[in-house]
């Protein structure tokens, strides 16, 4: 890559940033209500508070909210290049750190289910295109399709009546186990395991068929280009074909697919988290957003843009080792 | 002993809705170190033919027949079996395009590929595929690269290397040419003589470049809508091709035909999904009622040749034997105006009679189309002696148009009367029909058939306009047999060239045979399949249109082809011509 290129595909990343960031800034304020007139019933364990007049303006003082807008959005940006994404309101602690506390759950959570539905939908794709009009390709399309219309936070629920509830072989709620201990790391690591398992399991399933039908349907493209042809006369034999020749062809779009899912699901497990009580980044911005958190709000939205970003940068870095043709 | 042996091969795509038989039985056998040609327009079922030997066809093609390599049947052999024998003893070297080659693998990686694969043990894979890049003029640097990387000419070297990267026993090339410049053309012909030469494996050759697979191929198959037409020793074949497909293909290559203007073959291709008749019968010049109802099988035709053709091939129209005519001259002497002429003219062809004035070319026409009677000898159109017109008053007989428009048409006919005057003649359909006809064939000849341009005076018309008019005339009695006796002479250069423009191209669509008579020899080359010299009634030199051009024998024909003045700025293209051999003619037939 040259300087030149590097130079504008960095600076259409800060135009994109400034953009995101000032929608993050913008789009919560222009939601009804503010962070001290909200009454709060969805977070539970906390008391309602009902201000008076003087304690808000008192919190809004504190919090820099009575300033007009356009200098808020200055001490915003100037408190983000200094690293400070200011308090949260309702956690009473620095945003960096509530954003460390869950952004690690959601991370493990998404990451596994994007390499287990990336896996398994290639695999599978596989299969039913080498199998093209035969009954095992039929049955795994018209399944998986018809499977890919359960909203995810629905399987979600019923994986949980079923594993939690019924058979209680899986926690019902949250990360770890409450007040454990753990005599080594292994113990730690399989306790974590033990409350991710459900979430991305069911994170992966509602991924699946995407990637299925990715595969399935650019294989059968790829299947009928001439290169194939040319590997078939070769005599390298069916197997080759189709993982060295039309396989790697086909991937390519997935790659593109998988780096985009987990930018977006960063921000969008939170169904999945919900229904799993999971604290990863997803319910922590459903709670930012339930209480007007301003500046929690931003901060998420914030991490979010930017793992897209980064997923986004890394797939186009990917993407041009694996294919030769996009321009170095 | 042959090495392959293709019986019956049929390949036929099914979709829902129709089936194409893109190769319907085929048949043919290669022998070690023969090199084999298969010719036909695109869509004639050249590279169906290769896959089905190859087995490379999708699910949804049926293939029958059998493929005998070695002894063994291809078509019957277990999966793995197959891939033993691709490549390692059929290779293939496919056409250039960008996705014949794996977009996502190094050129060098797919060289290699099937030399592991077919010898796992080879140490010196990357050694051999190095001395592959360099076999085929590529630098060995390139294996480094990817296929988009590459230039057509390149890539095609590249899919070359890979065919020999297992020394296979057969060699299939298909349509090798296409994205090949003409040096690199003949570099890659050469290195494949060379290469065959070398080490003696069997090369099938399929291209629709007619001239680069006759420079190579021993023998050639002629392929039409998936069935073979014509086979062959290569040289007769060109020299001389019997099937009218065959002629149209070998017309259309402007390397055989250096000076003539290119008319490709009339109509689309056939897909030859009508199950009766022969799938060329739309196209053909000379069909018949049987060619319409029944499928022509291949039938041995003179010495190692075979034709599928109910008609024998290209039939004889028109034949002369020992004509004489002699005009009377005052004080007891005679002009001998045509002298001892035997000639024939096939159905299809375009024949120019070439000659000084005075040299007996009209006399000869006249005779022919049975306006003057010879003193002796004969002359005969299809099976029935020509005598008193006798074909001029029916359709699908002898035509004849004359130099001079302004008298061969009279001034105080109305141009439909003069178009139509055959038909009211010969009481040829009902007055309605004659006005129809007499509408196309003004049709043909790009002249308006409106009320009024036909209720025009000939007199009120252009030379050009009323030589149509004339060349209307003679169509509307849709003949076998056009004679053009100087038609372009009195016209300027300009209203000529489209004349003759529209004669040959009325001529290629129409299908009908020509004599075309001018003395002017750089005008016949434009049209003339053969050209007959003649001089003081007699013909001196007969023969293809180039061999005539290029190799004159006889001495009068020389000084015609000297005598052509050459513009001084090509001043030494005109030496070279008149001298001894055209380079590209000449490579037809180098090497063999």
């Amino acid at each position: 890559m040259s300087e030149k290129n590097r130079e504008v595909i960095l600076s259409r990343f800060v135009i994109t940033l400034l953009v995101i960031l000032a929608l993050n800034f913008f789009l919560p304020r222009m939601m009804p209500g503010d962070p001290f007139s909200t009454i709060s019933s969805d977070v539970q364990g906390e008391d309602v508070i009902i201000m008076t007049e003087e304690q808000r303006e008192y919190y809004s003082h504190y919090y820099g909210l009575d300033l007009p807008l356009h200098e808020q959005f200055v001490v915003y940006l100037s408190n983000l290049v200094h690293g400070d994404l200011g308090k949260s309101i309702q956690y009473k602690m620095p945003v960096t750190d509530v954003i460390l506390l869950h952004l690690p759950w959601t991370i493990l959570i998404v990451l596994c289910a994007t390499v287990i539905s990336t896996i398994a939908g290639v695999l599978l794709g596989t299969i039913s295109a080498r199998n093209r009009r035969k009954g095992s390709d039929r049955l795994m399309m018209t399944g998986l399709i018809a499977f890919a219309e359960i909203p995810s936070f629905l399987l979600g629920l019923i994986l949980l009546l079923i594993f939690c509830v019924f058979f209680r072989i899986f926690p019902l709620a949250g990360a770890v186990t409450p007040f454990a201990h753990y005599d080594s790391i292994l113990d730690q690591a399989r306790d974590i395991a033990y409350h991710a398992f459900l979430p991305i399991i069911t994170l992966a399933l509602a991924q699946l068929t995407g990637v299925y039908l990715l595969t399935r349907n650019t294989l059968i493209t790829v299947s009928t280009k001439d290169y194939i042809r040319t590997a078939r006369a070769k005599g390298l034999g069916e197997h080759i074909v189709w993982t060295r020749h039309a396989l790697r062809n086909a991937l390519l779009p997935v790659v593109t697919r998988t780096g985009f899912m987990i930018g977006m699901l960063i921000g969008g497990a939170v169904l999945v988290e919900s229904v799993f009580r999971y604290p990863g980044i997803g319910s922590t911005l459903r709670t930012a957003v339930v209480g007007r958190d301003y500046p929690l709000i931003q901060g998420i939205l914030l991490v979010v843009a930017v793992s897209i970003l980064l997923c986004n940068l890394v797939v186009d870095r990917v993407y041009q080792k694996l294919d030769p043709r996009v321009d170095e | 002993m042959a090495v392959l042996e293709v019986t019956d091969l049929k390949c036929h795509y099914i979709t829902d809705k129709s089936v194409v038989k893109a190769v319907d039985g085929i048949s043919f056998s290669l022998e070690a170190g023969e090199i084999l040609g298969i010719v036909g327009e695109s869509g004639s079922g050249k590279t169906t033919t290769a896959l089905g030997i190859m087995r490379l066809l999708d699910h949804h093609a049926s293939v029958s027949g059998t493929v005998l390599y070695k002894g063994r049947d291809l078509a019957t052999l277990p999966g793995p079996e197959m891939d033993r024998i691709r490549w390692k003893e059929i290779a293939i070297v496919f056409q250039n395009s960008l996705e014949a080659l794996n977009p996502v693998m190094t050129v060098g990686q797919q060289v290699i590929e099937p030399i592991l694969k077919h010898d796992p043990q080879a140490k010196n894979a990357e050694v051999r595929c190095a001395d592959l890049f360099r076999l085929v003029g590529l630098d060995p640097s390139w294996r480094e690269s990817f296929p988009h990387q590459l230039s057509g000419g390149m890539r095609q070297r590249v899919l070359l290397a890979m065919a020999l990267s297992c020394d296979p026993r057969i060699l299939i090339l298909d349509e090798v040419t296409s994205a090949l410049d003409a040096f690199t053309r003949k570099e890659v012909r050469d290195l494949l003589f060379d290469l065959q030469k070398k080490n003696g494996y069997s090369l099938i050759i399929i291209s629709h470049d007619l001239s680069f697979v006759s420079s190579l191929a021993s023998r050639l198959i002629v392929l039409y809508a998936g069935r073979v037409v014509e086979t062959g020793p290569t040289a007769d074949i060109i020299n001389g091709p019997r099937h009218p497909y065959t002629r149209g293909l070998v017309h259309s290559t402007p390397d055989i035909f250096v000076y003539k203007d290119l008319w490709g073959i009339p109509a689309e291709s056939a897909t030859n999904d009508a199950p009766e008749g022969c799938p060329f019968s739309g196209r053909c010049t000379q069909p018949i009622d049987i060619c319409r109802t029944s499928v022509p099988s291949l039938q041995p035709c003179g010495e190692e040749r075979e034709i599928a053709c109910h008609r024998g091939g290209i039939a004889t129209l028109l034949k002369t034997e020992g004509v004489h005519f002699r005009y009377p001259l005052p004080g007891n002497k005679t002009l001998h105006a045509v002298n001892n002429v035997s000639m024939e003219v096939c159905e299809g062809e375009v024949l120019a009679i070439v000659g000084q004035t005075g040299s007996g070319k009209s006399t000869l026409a006249h005779v022919i189309a049975g306006i003057i009677r010879p003193e002796s000898g004969k002359v005969q159109f299809i099976d029935e002696e020509v005598h008193g017109g006798n074909n001029g008053h029916r359709f699908g007989g002898i035509q004849i148009v004359f130099q001079d428009p302004f008298s061969s048409t009279s001034n105080r006919f109305t141009v439909l009367d003069a178009v139509r005057e055959p038909l009211d003649i010969n009481r040829i359909g009902t007055p309605d029909e004659r006005l129809e006809m007499t509408k196309d064939a003004l049709k043909w000849v790009y002249l308006p058939a409106t009320d009024q341009f036909l209720g025009k005076y000939c007199g009120e018309l252009s030379g050009g306009q009323r030589q149509r008019v004339a060349l209307a005339r003679a169509m509307v009695m849709r003949p076998k047999l056009l004679i053009a006796d100087e038609i372009t002479s009195a016209l300027d250069v300009s209203t000529a060239a489209n004349v003759l423009r529209l004669l040959k191209g009325l001529q290629n669509r129409k299908g009908f045979a020509m004599i075309y008579i001018s003395h002017d020899l750089s005008l016949t080359l434009k049209i003339a399949d053969r050209i007959a010299v003649m001089d003081a009634g007699k013909i001196v030199e007969i023969g293809n249109a180039h061999e005539v051009m290029l190799n004159p024998c006889s001495e009068h024909t020389k000084r015609l082809v000297g005598s052509r003045i050459g513009l001084c700025c090509h001043d030494h293209v005109h030496n070279h011509h008149a001298g001894e051999q055209n380079p590209l003619t000449g490579d037809l037939n180098h090497g063999r």
